[in-house]
């Protein structure tokens, strides 16, 4: 029951996050960075979650994603279809590591991971594009891009722990995460 | 590890990889239909910015209205009166160039559309419009405003588009220098920082050319391009000699943070 609703709510919170980034503005101050919620969403999910929930929010996670933001012009694809699926399987198995942290209540753990995922999510894109595009750009500007959605995605972290777990109390099992599965 | 998920896991990376390899129509096609799914939410959140947005514009009085609207319904006058002369004239021209022997100039059939939301991505400049096949909209059809060219289409939904930005790097533009023979590459430059509208490159040009600041650009309008010749892009900033070729940065005459309606050229009339 608790598997169900955690990974119903992960798709719910994925798409929502989604749409949210679209409207939200860059920050101008920031040489132009965004707030990225999605790699915080999916990694706080996946040290919740059971393995196989954990794959089947990954598959999701990571196909919405690419469709979003999936950029062809003149019949190239920038990033193909299927990459952020490999990303957030690879995310999700780290963070499912930390299965065990988050029960023992060190809630902290999602703020690093939250952190981490961000950057690398947005440093893998900036790699590939510029693998496509025959050239790295270096501009300080780029550092900011990546590491400002970072830094935010660490400060909403615990906040997001903190609205799971206010919610998940309302479940009728009591509020504690199931073991491993494996 | 149970047996159970790693079985899981490599179906899902095979799965990754059957995605990765996919047709970039076949991809497209997907995301169409995905932007088909998610357009209501879109288009709602649209809305709600738009109320948010002129929640100070409603505060206005009767008399500023009334006033407002006076403007307007002069200016549709002059608007009105300017469009039947140019027509005239535009007749007259091909008339003319019929009679040169040149080819007649094609009149664009233009479908207004408004910009719902402007792309959250970190690296790309694309922005989604509330037109999509089902109002005639294609692949790679050039959009534009009253100042000048804004973009092109790429992923085309049901009552959405994707449109790429002449400020993205991906999109590339032949164009030319008003009042000179040169001619060159436009993109968008991969990192836009000073302008918040963003700056373009335009490369390829001559070492030789003399370029001002504020000299107009304009479509070049090559053979099987996507976009007609004489559309403003925008003006020179700077002009800088490089090892190899002169490059130009130009800024956009379309100010594209706060454009919120477009036209798509459809086709000719």
């Amino acid at each position: 029951m608790r598997t169900a609703v955690g990974l119903v709510s992960l798709l719910f919170c994925v798409l929502a996050c989604l749409l949210l980034q679209q409207f939200l503005p860059p920050f101008s101050y920031l040489h132009g960075a965004r707030l990225v919620l999605v790699p915080m969403v999916f990694c706080y999910a996946a040290i919740a979650l059971p393995f196989p929930a954990m794959l089947a929010g990954a598959v999701f996670t990571g196909l919405v994603s690419d469709l979003m933001y999936l950029h062809v012009v003149d019949g190239q694809v920038e990033i193909a279809l299927g990459w952020s699926i490999f990303f957030f399987v690879i995310f999700g198995c780290i963070s499912h590591g930390l299965h065990d942290s988050l029960e023992r209540n060190r809630w902290w753990v999602c703020v690093p991971v939250a952190a981490i995922a961000t950057c690398a999510y947005l440093f893998a894109q900036f790699a590939m594009i510029s693998f496509r595009r025959s050239g790295f750009v270096a501009d300080p500007a780029i550092l900011w891009r990546i590491l400002a959605p970072g830094i935010a995605a660490a400060i909403l972290a615990p906040f997001l722990h903190f609205l799971v777990r206010f919610f998940a109390s309302f479940l009728p099992e009591p509020p504690r995460l199931s073991g491993r599965n494996y | 590890m149970k047996k159970l998920n790693i079985v899981l896991l490599l179906s899902v990376v095979v799965l990754a990889v059957y995605l990765s390899t996919l047709p970039p129509g076949t991809m497209q096609s997907f995301q169409g239909g995905f932007l088909s799914l998610i357009s209501p939410f879109l288009r709602t959140g649209d809305a709600v910015q738009q109320k948010i947005g002129s929640m100070g514009e409603e505060l206005k009085t009767l008399d500023e209205l009334e006033s407002q609207n006076r403007k307007l319904l002069q200016q549709n006058k002059e608007l009105l009166t300017t469009n039947n002369l140019l027509r005239e004239i535009e007749a007259e021209n091909n008339r003319l160039r019929l009679v040169l022997e040149y080819r007649e100039r094609s009149v664009f059939k233009l479908l207004p559309a408004r910009i719902i939301s402007h792309d959250a991505s970190t690296w790309w400049n694309t922005v989604k419009i509330n037109r999509g096949f089902e109002d005639g909209v294609e692949t790679d059809q050039p959009v534009l405003t009253e100042v000048g060219l804004v973009g092109k289409t790429t992923t085309v939904a049901k009552n959405e588009a994707t449109v790429v930005l002449i400020t993205d790097e991906t999109c590339r533009v032949g164009a030319k220098v008003e009042g000179t023979r040169e001619q060159g590459i436009l993109s968008g430059l991969r990192i836009q920082q000073t302008s918040s509208s963003g700056q373009m490159q335009l490369n390829f040009l001559s070492k030789t050319a003399r370029l001002e600041p504020g000299q107009k650009v304009y479509t070049a309008g090559v053979p099987n391009a996507v976009f007609p010749s004489g559309l403003l892009v925008g003006t020179v900033r700077e002009f800088r000699v490089g090892p190899m070729a002169g490059q130009a940065i130009v800024d956009p005459s379309v100010d594209l943070s706060q454009t919120e309606d477009v036209f798509v050229i459809v086709g000719a009339k």
